[in-house]
């Protein structure tokens, strides 16, 4: 066959060789998934063999990738492989049980050795992933349930990273079935095995779950109050500490325990990743951030709602910004009425109701710094407040609430700006500085915590000083000697004197 | 031990202390004991039989019993009572409802409940409440909008307003919580009145912190320990005192020392 040939042939193909192309791409997609899952397992036996979390981690980052290509009938081999008979019964009847639902006939394949509880829940895992992708979720609801069971009965570190995900999709399918406050009590369960076994990333993600769990049904005491009660692990993933903020931050911005809120939330949003996957927990976070901010009466910054990922779902909350910076109540009702739906959506319209106070006060506010005086009758029409009454009122709880600084006149009607006093003269900005240098020191200790070491190199650095304390020993030993010889020179200086 | 009652005697008998209730001029004393032979009725029931937890029937009977009790505290002016009994109401009320079928007396209950936290001044309960609220009861229902007003006008500090609310209120139950908010109201416009005005007139004064007379003024004026002179007819506020500048030497040392150990451990 001439290179001619094989040119054309492959311009004008036929409709078998199409076929066998679109085969072959597929068997060799299978082949390379086949590899990836094996390899992947591979790295959780050797995490198991060593006690060494960071290869379940490893094995745990192919998740993603492997999720996108996913062929049940590889999937049911990778599980028929390690179905083998010798391992703990609980685990072989899972494998069984996942087998039995994808419904695949594995290839009789050579059996492996026994399975360790990690092999079969990362394979389940995989195995949830499908049913998830799928739309299979009664499937996912079962399957989880009995993985769950697994991930309970074994208690090993290496187990931790894996359960937490088996968890989260544990949780997933009931939410997606609508049945999310059947699994509190088991989350909670699981929950204090966790702590009592020390697994730290299964309890921050049950932790975030439960949150979850309550804040869907508005359980908002008790969310607090598991929050009180229970600590979050220090060093938990990133992901999941950014989502425990969120929660936290939401729960007590209800609670208007503002200032926690605001720090909760600005963490969150600065913990998670900012990537375009992220998008959307960024966006939720800065929500609630927003309305926080303009609850504590100051006004976030306009870069914010600059961002591209951000910058298309938080337009409302910019108008609604605008409306509070002014002081305009008709503008900010004429927002929050447009925006109705949305906000409620977004379930911060409870929230948002509670801002109407604050753009009055920005009005207040506004008006103190341009006038030095002014009658109550003018702050009334300024402000579309109902009467003069209220008006005094108003402006003797903004003074009250250290809004401004002023003094009300009631005989004659009006009221008087304070002096404006120098900053400078009062501990401010030495507070200012005080929390400025204690974040840097913090910031300084933490990166110090955080750092890691290669394991064999304290080996070698321990060699080393070995070695060192030989050589010193030496030395001293010839010195030693050196001193003997200078003695003996000395006694035959003596001699010779 | 006496043989407990059946389900329909202690309907019968609920029916009938609620009837008693009722009554333009109950007699509290005497629907008291009723209230806890009901209750006492009820737990006998449920500890006959596990299975009548599930009956709706015995559900909404329990449910009747405890908002009568609520209704009855409230009468009385027992606000511990009451909280005790909203707390029982509250898994009838929210979430599934234990699959019962919405209850007539729900909102002002819960009107009531968020007019409590008001005049305690447990604003975040408040709030946290009302989320858990529907959105259109919330806008709509007039036992819930009275309470939800009412919190705005207070944190915007429209005292006037709230004065007025007592005369607009949905049933007369909320007046007694509308009178504990009043003396609260008093109080924070006195806190605000010190802070603003540097005097006021006493005719003045009285409007504004809503007094009838000038005795009951007077009596406010001690104990708040404002100074009053008969001559001028005013009312004095004590200056506050500006000591916001004091060089807080205290602090600044052991901030200064903790630097100090801090960097110590960098270097």
């Amino acid at each position: 066959m001439t290179s001619d040939n094989t040119a054309a042939m492959e311009v004008e193909a036929t409709p078998e060789q199409t076929l066998a192309e679109t085969r072959r791409i597929l068997l060799e997609g299978i082949r390379a998934q086949r590899v990836d899952i094996s390899r992947s397992i591979r790295f959780v036996q050797r995490g198991i063999a060593a006690a060494e979390t960071h290869y379940i981690y490893r094995a745990l980052r192919t998740l993603s990738s492997l999720r996108k290509r996913l062929e049940p009938s590889v999937l049911a081999d990778a599980i028929a492989a390690n179905a083998a008979s010798d391992s703990a019964p609980a685990t072989r009847d899972c494998l069984n049980g996942m087998l039995a639902l994808l419904g695949q006939q594995p290839a009789p394949a050579p059996r492996a050795g026994a399975c360790e509880p990690e092999v079969c829940l990362f394979l389940g895992l995989l195995v949830l992933l499908h049913f998830l992708d799928s739309g299979r979720h009664e499937h996912g609801v079962e399957l989880s349930e009995t993985l769950a069971g697994v991930a309970a009965g074994s208690q090993r570190r290496t187990v931790d990273p894996v359960t937490s995900r088996i968890y989260f999709y544990y949780a997933r399918f009931f939410e997606v079935a609508g049945r999310l406050s059947d699994v509190r009590t088991a989350l909670l369960g699981a929950l204090q095995a966790a702590t009592l076994a020390g697994m730290k990333e299964t309890k921050a993600m049950l932790l975030t779950l439960l949150l979850r769990n309550y804040l869907h049904y508005k359980l908002y005491d008790q969310a607090e109050r598991l929050t009180a009660k229970s600590g979050f692990p220090e060093d938990a993933p990133n992901n999941l500490l950014a989502r425990y903020l969120y929660y936290l931050g939401y729960i007590e911005a209800i609670q208007l325990n503002y200032s926690q809120a605001q720090m909760h939330l600005l963490e969150a949003t600065r913990k998670a990743p900012s990537n375009t996957a992220t998008a959307g927990f960024q966006q939720a976070a800065h929500k609630v951030y927003v309305i926080v901010e303009l609850l504590m009466g100051n006004i976030p910054e306009r870069s914010l709602f600059r961002i591209r990922t951000l910058r298309k779902s938080l337009l409302p909350y910019l108008e609604l910004t605008r409306a509070v910076r002014v002081g305009d109540l008709t503008r900010f009702q004429d927002v929050v009425n447009r925006y109705e739906s949305k906000f409620l959506s977004d379930n911060v319209l409870c929230l948002i109701q509670r801002l109407r106070h604050n753009v009055i006060k920005a009005g207040i506010r506004s008006i103190n710094v341009a006038y030095s005086r002014i009658s109550l009758r003018d702050i009334c029409l300024k402000l579309h407040l109902d009467s003069e009454e209220d008006a005094e009122y108003i402006v003797a709880k903004a003074i009250r609430d250290g809004v401004i600084d002023a003094t009300i006149d009631h005989e004659k009607g009006f009221i008087q700006s304070a002096e404006a006093h120098n900053v400078y003269e009062t501990s401010d900005p030495q507070l200012a500085f005080d929390k400025r240098i204690s974040f840097c020191l913090g910031l300084y200790n933490d990166s110090v915590k955080a750092m890691r070491f290669p394991d064999s190199s304290h080996r070698k650095e321990l060699a080393y000083a070995i070695e060192a304390t030989r050589r010193e020993r030496e030395l001293a030993q010839e010195l030693e000697n050196e001193d003997y010889d200078d003695e003996s020179d000395d006694d035959g200086m003596d001699e010779d004197l | 031990m006496p043989a407990s009652a059946s389900m329909q005697d202690i309907r019968t008998r609920y029916e009938q202390a609620r009837a008693a209730l009722s009554s333009p001029n109950p007699n509290l004393d005497a629907i008291r004991p009723q209230l806890s032979q009901l209750k006492v009725g009820l737990i006998q029931l449920a500890m006959e039989t596990e299975q009548v937890l599930a009956d709706p029937a015995f559900l909404e009977l329990q449910r009747s019993v405890i908002e009568l009790g609520a209704e009855l505290s409230i009468k009385a002016g027992d606000i511990v009572a009451f909280e005790r009994y909203l707390a029982q109401l509250e898994p009838f009320y929210f979430g599934g409802r234990l699959g019962l079928a919405e209850s007539k007396v729900m909102y002002p209950l819960i009107g009531l409940n968020l007019l409590r936290m008001l005049s305690e001044n447990l604003i975040a309960d408040f709030h946290t409440m009302l989320e858990r609220i529907d959105l259109e009861q919330l806008q709509t229902n007039p036992f819930i909008v009275h309470p939800v007003k009412l919190e705005q006008a207070l944190m915007e500090g429209s005292y006037k307003k709230v004065w007025q609310a007592r005369s607009e209120v949905p049933t007369p139950e909320y007046v007694f919580f509308m009178d504990i908010l009043m003396t609260t109201i008093r109080n924070e416009v006195a806190s605000c009145v010190e802070k603003s005005y540097a005097s006021l007139p006493l005719a003045d004064a009285k409007s504004v912190l809503f007094f009838s007379n000038l005795d009951g003024l007077l009596k406010f004026a001690q104990e708040r320990e404002w100074t009053v002179s008969p001559a001028d007819k005013r009312i004095t506020f004590k200056a506050a005192a500006a000591d916001a500048c004091a060089f807080q030497g205290e602090s600044i040392m052991k901030q200064t020392l903790g630097y100090a150990r801090e960097l110590e451990r960098i270097v």
